[in-house]
C-alpha cells in the first residue's frame, strides 16, 4: 500500500512543494530586503546570517519533502538552496573574521557560526561525493537550530582575553569543529545503517525515548527545591554571564519550571515503559499507545520549550547564592535550549521513520555501502581528533606551562579518542562490521556530545571559554 | 619444572598480548578517567570547596581510596603502565608477520596463491614478451612500481605501492609509547611551581606545587611588568620584563606575555597573573604647617620611609591599609584592593622625642591628629604591582611532541595509504593457449581497489589489442574469468 502511494504521489504533487518553498524564500528575502533598504546597510553579518537562515530553511523543507515523498527533483533544488545558504554563511564568517581580526572561534556564538558552516559543507560533500542524498533531512534542521541559537546569543565582537590570543587556539578549535562535524556525520550514517539493516521501528522508539530522557535528566540536574530550575544569570549591559568567582557562574532559580520539566520527563519516559511492557506481553495495543505517547510528547516538549522561552527570555529571579533579583536570558542557557529543541527534533525524526519507513529504505544507499561510508567518515574524524588534542596540548603548554593537566575537557577528549580507537581496533583486527560497528559509532558520538556540551555544562574546569 | 615456568610465561604472554586484554584495559582506563572528572580532584580544587561538596566521612573515604587525586594515584599510573605493556606485547606478537610482508615481499606467486586470490583475470596474449611489456607499462602508469622477476624457467611481473602501509600500525603504537615515555619522564623529573616578583625583585626560590621550595641554579629578576586594556576595560595583555641572572651576570632577558614564555636551561617562565600586592609603592602627601601660615610641602613616602618636614619634625609612613575596617579596637584590612584606604603616619619631634600618631582618615581611638604640628592631605598613591610567574620544567616534552608528529604521520599512512600488490604471470591453459594471468590484492579499502584492478585489466587488454593490431595477425582476445 505504502509503496503504491509513494510512487503515485510524486507525479501528483511534483513541483508544488518546490514552487511553494521558492515563493516562501523569495517572499522572506523580499521582506528582509525592504527592512534592510531602510537601514541602508545591506551586507552586514546579521543580514547574511538571516539570508542563510532563509535558504537553509528552504533546503530543509525540500530535503524533508524528499525524505517523505522521494521526488528526485526536490534534491536538486534543496542542494541549490544549501549552496545559496552556504554562500551567505561564508559571507557571515568572513565578515565576522574581518571585524574581529581573528578567526571566529572565540565564543559559543562564533563556534556555532563555524560549526553550521562546516555542517553545510559536509552535507554537500556527502550528497555529491557519496550519494547519501537524504542526509540533508537530518543536517539541515540541525543547521537551522544552530542559526536560530546564534540569533539569541551575543553577536558583538568581543575582545580576546590574553590566554586566547594564540594561533594554536585557532588551529585547535578549527580541528575540533571539523572532527566533531565528521563524528556527527558518522553518527547520522550509522543511524541510517541501522534503518537499512532492518532494525525494528520499535527499537528506534525506545532509543528516541531514551535520548529524550537523557536530555531532560541533564536539564533536571539544575532542579532546585520547591520545583524551580536554575539557570545562569545574565548581565544585559555587558552581555555576559554573571560570575561570582573565577569560573563559578551565578545561578538564578526560575520557579515552577522544574516541575514542568519533571512532568515532561515522565511523559518522554512513557514510550520506553510501554515498549518494555510490550516486549513482555506482546500486546500490540501497548505499542500503539507508545506511538501515540510520542505524539503527545512532541506537544508537551513544545510546551516546555515555549514556557522556557517565555520565562527565561526576560524577567528577574532570585538566587540561592546572592541577595536580590537578577535577570537571565536565553543566551545564558544555550545548552538547555539546544536540549529542548533537540528533543523535539529527534521525536519528529522518529515519526518520519514510523510513517515513511519504506520510502526511506528505498532512498538510502545499501546497508553495506553505509557501513563502509561510516568507517570512512571515522577514518577522517580520528586523525582530526588526534591533531585537535595535540594542538590543544601545545597551546596549553605555551599558556599554562603544561601540556596535559587532566582537566575534565582534556580527559573527555582523551576518552573520545579512546572510544574511536576502540572502534578502529575492533573493526580492523576483530573484523567488526555492520550493527556492532554502528553501535560503536553511535557510542562515539554520544561521548563527543558529552565532551562538547556535558563537560562545559556539568563539570568544572579550565575550558571556561567554551 | 622449567617446563611449567615456561608454560606459565607463555600463558601470561598470550594473555597480555591479546586484543581482549587490551580492550579490557582500555575500558578500565576510560571508566577510571571519567570517574576522575566527576569527582572533584584535590590538586585543582580548593580545600574549602572539597569540604563544602562532600561530607567529612565521604571525603575521608574518597581520600583513602585515592579517588580525590585519581590521575596521580599509583594505581592509575600502574593502569597506564599495563596499557603500555599490552600495546608492546600485542605489537611484538603481531610484528613478525607484518615484518615478513614488509621485508620480504612475495614476488612470484605459486599456483595455490593464484587460485585463492580474490581479484584476478586471465587475458589472452600473442606472446609472453608482448603481454609482460604491456602489463609493465600499465603498472608503471598506475604507480605500481613494476619489477621483472626472473626465475630459471619463467618470467613474471610484480608491482606494488605503499608497502610502508604494512608498518603503519606499529608506527602509531610506537608513537603512543613515545608519548607515554615523555609523560613518565615528566612525572618523575619534571616539576611545576610559582614565583611572585615585584619590580626590581630577584629570586631563585620557586614555590613548587607540592608546597616545597625549589632552588633554581640561577636567579630570575623582574625589571618591569604591566597590563594593557581594551577600550572596554577588559585586559588585553599582561607583560613582564624578565632577566636571568647567573653568578651576578645577566645572561638572558626577555619580555614575556601570556602564550610566550621565557625558556632558560629547560626551565620555562610563564606570565600567569598580575595584580596589586596591596602594598604601597609611593604615597604622595601635602603637609601643611599649622603654625606658620600657608607653609605647605609636597612629600613622597614609601612604607617605613622617613622625611623631615622642618629642622625639628620628621614624618614616617608607618602603615598603609588598602581596605580598612575597624573591629574590636584593631584596624584590619579586608582585602588587597585599594577600596577603602587608611594611612598611618608617625610625626616625631627630635627635640622633645615625642611621637604623634596621625591617621587619615581620622579614626577615633587611634588618631592624635590634633596634637600634630602639621596637617596632611593625601594626593595620590602608587601601589606596588606583582607579576606571577608559573615555572615549569618538563624534560620529557620533546618525546611527547616527537610522538605526536610521528602519530600524525602514522595515522595518515594507516588510513590513506593502501598497500597494493599486483602480479602478472604468463600461463598456458589446458589446451596450450597462452594467457597472461593478472592478479592483485590490497590491505584495506577492497571496494576501491576492485575498481582500480578492473581498470588495470581493461588497460592491459586494450594495450594488447593495440599491440597485436600493429603487429601481425594474432588470436582474438578471449577471456576467462577466475
Amino acid at each position: 500500500m505504502a509503496r503504491v502511494r509513494a510512487e503515485r504521489q510524486p507525479a501528483a504533487t511534483g513541483m508544488t512543494l518546490v514552487v511553494m518553498v521558492g515563493l516562501g524564500v523569495a517572499f522572506l528575502l523580499f521582506m528582509a530586503l525592504l527592512n534592510v533598504a531602510k537601514s541602508g546597510n545591506l551586507l552586514n553579518e546579521s543580514n547574511l546570517l538571516y539570508a542563510a537562515l532563509i535558504f537553509y530553511s528552504g533546503a530543509a523543507t525540500l530535503y524533508l519533502g524528499f525524505g517523505v515523498t522521494g521526488t528526485p527533483s526536490y534534491i536538486r533544488f534543496a542542494s541549490l538552496a544549501t549552496w545559496a545558504g552556504l554562500l551567505a554563511n561564508t559571507g557571515a564568517v568572513a565578515h565576522r573574521w574581518y571585524e574581529a581580526g581573528h578567526p571566529p572561534f572565540a565564543s559559543i556564538y562564533e563556534m556555532l557560526l563555524s560549526f553550521v558552516w562546516t555542517l553545510a559543507v559536509l552535507t554537500l560533500i556527502a550528497e555529491k561525493k557519496y550519494g547519501v542524498k537524504v542526509i540533508g533531512t537530518v543536517t539541515m534542521p540541525v543547521a537551522i537550530v544552530g542559526v536560530v541559537l546564534m540569533q539569541l546569543l551575543r553577536t558583538d565582537v568581543h575582545p580576546l582575553v590574553p590566554a586566547l590570543q594564540s594561533t594554536w587556539l585557532h588551529v585547535h578549535v578549527t580541528l575540533a569543529m571539523l572532527a566533531y562535524a565528521a563524528c556527527a556525520l558518522s553518527f547520522a550514517l550509522a543511524m541510517m545503517f541501522l534503518i537499512q539493516d532492518r532494525m525494528t521501528t520499535e527499537t528506534f522508539l525506545a532509543a528516541t525515548s531514551l535520548f529524550s530522557m537523557a536530555t531532560y535528566l541533564g536539564i533536571l540536574t539544575r532542579f532546585e527545591k520547591w520545583g524551580g530550575l536554575s539557570v545562569v544569570a545574565w548581565n544585559p549591559q555587558e552581555k555576559s554571564e554573571v560570575f561570582i568567582a573565577k569560573g563559578v557562574r551565578l545561578l538564578v532559580v526560575i520557579p515552577e519550571l522544574g516541575w514542568l520539566m519533571m512532568v515532561v520527563l515522565a511523559a518522554v519516559a512513557a514510550p520506553l515503559v510501554l515498549y518494555l511492557l510490550w516486549r513482555k506481553s506482546n500486546n500490540e495495543g501497548l505499542l500503539d499507545m507508545a506511538n501515540r505517547a510520542v505524539f503527545v510528547n512532541i506537544l508537551l516538549q513544545s510546551l516546555a520549550l515555549v514556557f522556557f522561552l517565555l520565562r527565561a527570555r526576560d524577567g528577574r529571579y532570585g538566587s540561592l547564592d546572592a541577595e536580590g533579583l537578577f535577570p537571565t536570558s536565553l543566551a545564558a542557557s544555550p545548552f538547555i535550549l539546544a536540549g529542548l529543541v533537540g528533543g523535539i527534533f529527534v521525536s519528529l525524526l522518529y515519526l518520519l521513520l514510523l510513517w515513511r519507513r519504506t520510502d526511506l529504505e528505498r532512498m538510502l544507499p545499501s546497508a553495506d555501502e553505509l557501513d563502509r561510508i561510516t568507517y570512512r567518515t571515522i577514518a577522517i574524524a580520528f586523525p582530526l581528533l588526534t591533531l585537535m588534542i595535540a594542538a590543544g596540548a601545545y597551546w596549553a603548554n605555551r599558556t599554562w606551562g603544561s601540556y596535559w593537566s587532566w582537566d575534565p575537557k582534556e580527559t573527555w577528549a582523551a576518552i573520545t579518542w579512546l572510544v574511536y580507537a576502540g572502534y578502529l581496533h575492533m573493526r580492523i583486527t576483530r573484523g567488526w562490521r555492520g550493527r556492532r560497528a554502528a553501535y560503536f559509532a553511535i557510542l562515539g558520538f554520544a561521548v563527543v556530545m558529552f565532551t562538547f556540551f556535558g563537560v562545559t555544562y556539568l563539570l568544572p574546569g579550565l575550558h571556561a571559554y567554551a | 619444572m622449567a617446563g611449567t615456568i615456561h608454560q606459565a610465561g607463555r600463558k601470561i604472554w598470550q594473555t597480555l598480548s591479546s586484543t581482549k586484554t587490551g580492550v579490557i584495559l582500555l575500558i578500565l582506563t576510560v571508566v577510571v578517567s571519567a570517574g576522575g572528572t566527576l569527582i572533584l580532584q584535590r590538586p585543582v580544587t580548593d580545600a574549602d570547596e572539597m569540604q563544602r561538596a562532600y561530607s567529612p566521612q565521604a571525603l575521608r573515604l574518597l581520600d583513602t581510596l585515592g579517588l580525590t587525586d585519581v590521575f596521580h594515584a599509583w594505581w592509575f599510573v600502574m593502569l597506564l603502565a599495563a596499557v603500555s605493556l599490552s600495546i608492546v606485547a600485542a605489537s611484538i606478537q603481531r610484528f613478525p608477520n607484518a615484518w615478513r610482508y614488509f621485508a620480504r615481499p612475495y614476488k612470484s606467486p605459486d599456483d595455490n596463491f593464484r587460485k585463492a586470490l580474490l581479484f584476478q583475470q586471465q587475458i589472452a596474449v600473442p606472446d609472453e614478451e608482448a603481454g609482460l611489456s604491456v602489463a609493465e607499462k600499465v603498472f608503471q602508469t598506475a604507480g605500481l612500481k613494476p619489477e621483472r622477476i626472473v626465475r630459471q624457467d619463467s618470467f613474471s611481473l610484480f608491482g606494488e605501492r605503499n608497502r610502508i602501509s604494512e608498518m603503519a600500525v606499529y608506527i602509531v603504537h610506537a608513537s603512543l609509547l613515545l608519548i607515554f615515555l615523555g609523560g613518565i619522564v615528566d612525572a618523575i623529573y619534571g616539576w611545576r611551581g610559582f614565583v611572585t616578583l615585584t619590580r626590581g625583585e630577584e629570586s631563585s626560590q620557586v614555590q613548587a606545587q607540592n608546597g616545597s621550595n625549589h632552588k633554581l641554579p640561577f636567579a630570575i629578576r623582574c625589571d618591569g611588568a604591566g597590563q594593557e586594556n581594551y577600550a572596554d576595560g577588559t585586559p588585553k595583555r599582561w607583560w613582564s620584563n624578565l632577566a636571568v641572572v647567573e653568578r651576578g651576570r645577566v645572561v638572558n632577558t626577555k619580555e614575556i606575555v601570556v602564550n610566550d614564555p621565557l625558556v632558560y636551561r629547560g626551565i620555562r617562565f610563564y606570565q600567569a597573573s598580575y595584580g596589586r600586592t596591596g602594598k604601597v609603592d609611593k604615597l604622595l602627601l601635602t603637609a601643611t604647617s599649622k603654625t606658620a601660615k600657608g607653609e605647605s610641602k609636597e612629600i613622597a613616602l614609601g612604607l617605613n620611609e622617613t622625611q623631615s618636614l622642618d629642622d625639628d619634625t620628621t614624618v614616617r609612613l608607618a602603615e598603609f591599609i588598602p581596605d580598612y575596617v575597624v573591629r574590636d579596637g584593631q584596624v584590619y584590612t579586608r582585602s588587597e584592593q585599594l577600596d577603602n584606604p587608611a594611612v598611618h603616619l608617625m610625626v616625631s619631634s627630635k627635640k622633645s622625642g615625642k611621637e604623634v600618631n596621625v591617621w587619615m582618615p581620622a579614626l577615633p581611638g587611634f588618631e592624635e591628629n590634633a596634637a600634630s604640628r602639621y596637617s596632611f592631605e593625601g594626593k595620590d598613591v602608587q601601589m606596588a604591582y606583582f607579576t606571577g610567574l608559573e615555572v615549569s620544567h618538563e624534560p620529557g616534552q620533546w618525546a611527547v611532541w616527537a610522538g605526536v608528529i610521528l602519530m600524525s604521520l602514522g595515522l595518515g599512512v594507516v588510513f590513506y595509504l593502501v598497500h597494493m600488490r599486483v602480479w602478472a604471470v604468463p600461463v598456458h591453459d589446458a589446451r596450450g593457449q597462452l594467457f597472461l594471468w593478472v592478479g592483485g590484492t590490497c590491505n584495506k579499502n577492497k571496494d576501491v581497489f576492485e575498481q582500480r584492478f578492473r581498470k588495470l585489466v581493461q588497460e592491459i587488454e586494450s594495450g594488447i589489442k593495440v599491440h597485436s593490431e600493429s603487429g601481425a595477425q594474432a588470436p582474438v582476445t578471449s577471456m576467462a574469468g577466475r
